[in-house]
């Protein structure tokens, strides 16, 4: 054990943040979830290319530093400690990039996840559907092969697909064989939303904008190249992204730690120095952030040193969405009547709250977490 | 940055499980309640054969030369086995406090345990095994020999952690060169430690008793009430377990942040333990509620741990202090 950084390390934060300094907007850009600030996101995501840390821990080769997992908690730590814009190329970069690295043809390599590092193309997820969604096994949009066996042709319907609103393609998995039913016969398909066939719906979000969309297939037509992982290997595909998703990346703590210290100066300024019920909760969420940071280090340390991270994952998903909600929840309580405003300087936290109330059910709820873990890590019996 | 531990480590951990597996079961724990002595000198020779109880002391006091990095996972194995007596105390207190002393080499060989009370106490635990009791003097430590003192009995919930009322403390014993603060870290920690190994036993307990019993026709552990019940506890219990390692690593190194890091420790692995005694209790419904039932043995131990070292409340107030200043 030990919990100092190397040199190695240390050099590779200054550069991290000697960069950031130098590069985050002074200003906060308007949210990714609008027209206006989708773009801006995309610049920045750009920006961030250009400087090569959209995808640091991404091979060389494809647009990232071949950065090791600790690397990338340092960059995320400074990431977020630089008050740098949400990440818009979440679903690309962190999800279906690690697993287009895994299960990728050299072409499909080649061909996305340069365009996807460089946020030249921006992807949504479509996976939910309206009778698939903590049950997605259950799952009917169809893909059938065309005659010549060259195309899918694509019939059904996606909902809640995240940044489909904006967004230039998405991934989802489709019945390619109709006799089967639950987890087999699925096949993960990658497609441009301009395809003809596909209509986007905007739902507008809790928070009024339009983050995710419904997505409907009419006889969509998509070259069988963009299967990726094979045909009917679709749901162990989809798993290993859900569990890239759920384990490390999608929520790396340094954006909690960072949130944290933000609620304690919001406590050190307007909160009630003889209010002690307060002062103990902001403290358990520090205690929080600060144990959710030491597990993903003790995670990542387990990966580096060749273990595995499997559905004791889902512990994860729990834990920092439950952390995420209590601290906005607090924050709003600190607020007192500034919290009921949507406007003014109090606004973040009100974004916040309304943001952080979808952690408990996006990537799968945390009740079906919960299930995995009894499962799973514990082994009780099925239900 | 490395957040693990060696092989020797592992290994050395391993070991003690397996020993105590085979020779310390709930049967022989529930021996040790009937036996009225809360002391098993059985297991107590095999810890200071194996090293254990030495762990800490240096190899100048035939110790093993270790820090508490290379402590905290036996004292876990130690609490995942409910082990009884002054056991955590003796190695990493008492190791401590009495280094470079002349009963150092007792505590090596197994014939010294040691017992504290620092944080003014009003019951001390293990007086009638422990041959040496700690007590707080000001910023100092002193030690008292049990045999010279005053002690009257009063009945724990713990069989396996006697209680007593002491007096004839005043004066007399021996003062030690310590840090009162570092030692009362030192059982915050191990007490920690402990409390997470039996958080995990708590909660295999009743992961076997869910597979096993059934009603409705099937396990009771494919009830997703049963399951989100349990998965709630080992949420608890698994984001302690990297607060109690990294309180570990920070008073090996004498960090700066030893305190608030060891507060942070003791808070989270007594609520875990608090969790997982009231899930595993619940998972077994009455049965859980017999004097028969092993489960009592080791809920009882958590009962007994949680408050002692200071409670969640009051190491949650130490960390307050470090993180949003003091009040």
């Amino acid at each position: 054990m030990d919990l100092t950084e190397t040199p190695d390390e240390q050099a590779f934060r200054a550069e991290a943040r000697a960069w950031l300094e130098a590069n985050v907007p002074a200003e906060p850009l308007p949210s990714f979830d609008t027209a206006e600030g989708f773009e801006l996101h995309r610049q920045w995501e750009a920006k961030l290319y250009e400087g090569r840390w959209s995808a640091v821990s991404w091979p060389a080769e494809y647009g990232g530093r071949d950065a090791d997992y600790l690397k990338w908690l340092i960059f995320e730590e400074e990431y977020w400690r630089s008050g740098a814009p949400g990440r818009v190329s979440q679903n690309g970069i962190f999800l279906l990039g690690p697993t287009i690295i895994e299960v990728g043809t050299p072409e499909q390599k080649a061909r996305f996840l340069p365009a996807m590092a460089r946020s030249d193309e921006i992807w949504a997820q479509a996976w939910s559907e309206p009778d698939a969604g903590s049950d997605m096994a259950s799952i009917r949009s169809k893909g059938t092969l065309s005659a010549d066996g060259s195309e899918w042709i694509l019939n059904g319907q996606k909902i809640w697909a995240s940044r489909a609103a904006w967004a230039d393609w998405c991934f989802g998995i489709f019945r390619t064989d109709p006799e089967s039913s639950r987890h087999k016969g699925l096949t993960f398909i990658l497609m441009p939303l301009d395809t003809p066939g596909i209509t986007v719906r905007p739902i507008a979000q809790l928070d009024g904008d339009t983050g995710f969309a419904e997505i409907f297939f009419d006889d969509v037509r998509v070259p069988v190249e963009n299967t990726l992982g094979g045909v009917g290997n679709g749901w162990s595909v989809a798993m290993a992204t859900a569990g890239f998703e759920r384990g490390v990346s999608l929520r790396s703590p340094a954006r909690f730690n960072v949130a944290v210290e933000r609620l304690i100066k919001l406590w050190i300024r307007i909160g009630d120095p003889d209010d002690d019920t307060m002062r103990d909760a902001v403290t358990d969420l520090w205690m929080q952030a600060e144990g959710y940071r030491l597990h993903t280090y003790m995670t990542v340390t387990k990966l580096l040193e060749g273990g595995h991270v499997g559905s004791e994952s889902s512990l994860n998903k729990i834990f920092w969405s439950e952390m995420d909600v209590r601290a906005h929840e607090l924050a709003l309580q600190l607020l007192g009547p500034d919290a009921e405003r949507m406007d003014g300087a109090h606004q973040r936290w009100v974004d916040g709250f309304l943001f952080s109330l979808s952690g408990p059910i996006y990537a799968g709820t945390n009740e079906i977490q919960r299930n995995i873990i009894a499962d799973r890590v514990l082994n009780l019996p099925r239900g | 940055m490395k957040f693990s531990f060696n092989h020797d480590q592992q290994q050395f951990a391993a070991g003690l499980r397996e020993m105590l597996e085979r020779e310390f079961t709930a049967a022989h724990l529930r021996g040790v309640w009937e036996s009225g002595t809360g002391h098993d000198p059985a297991v107590w020779a095999r810890l200071a054969d194996m090293g254990v109880l030495s762990m800490m002391l240096p190899e100048s006091d035939g110790g093993m030369g270790g820090d508490f990095v290379d402590t905290v996972l036996l004292v876990e194995e130690l609490g995942r086995a409910a082990v009884p007596g002054p056991v955590f105390e003796t190695m990493t207190v008492g190791a401590l406090a009495l280094r470079g002393t002349t009963w150092a080499s007792g505590v090596a060989d197994g014939s010294v345990a040691v017992t504290a009370a620092l944080m003014g106490e009003r019951y001390v635990p293990h007086t009638d095994v422990a041959a040496l009791v700690l007590l707080a003097d000001h910023q100092s430590v002193r030690a008292l020999e049990t045999a010279q003192l005053q002690t009257e009995s009063v009945e724990g919930i713990d069989h396996g952690r006697r209680l007593a009322t002491l007096s004839g403390t005043d004066s007399g014993g021996h003062f030690l060169a310590v840090d009162l603060n570092e030692v009362i870290d030192a059982g915050a920690l191990a007490s920690a430690a402990y409390l997470l190994g039996l958080s995990s036993r708590m909660l295999a307990i009743a992961g076997d008793y869910a597979r096993d019993r059934r009603q409705f026709g099937q396990p009771i552990g494919s009830f997703q009430a049963v399951k989100h019940l349990m998965a709630d506890a080992l949420l608890k219990v698994e984001f302690a377990r990297p607060a109690v390692y990294r309180a570990a690593w920070s008073h090996a190194t004498g960090a700066d942040t030893r305190s608030r890091d060891v507060s942070m420790a003791k808070a989270l692995a007594s609520e875990a333990a608090q969790k997982a005694a009231r899930s595993a209790l619940q998972v077994h419904g009455a049965i859980g509620y017999t004097w028969e039932c092993d489960l009592q043995l080791f809920m009882k131990k958590a009962w007994a741990l949680m408050p002692a070292w200071g409670n969640a409340s009051l190491h949650r107030r130490r960390v307050s202090d470090a993180v949003l200043g003091q009040r």
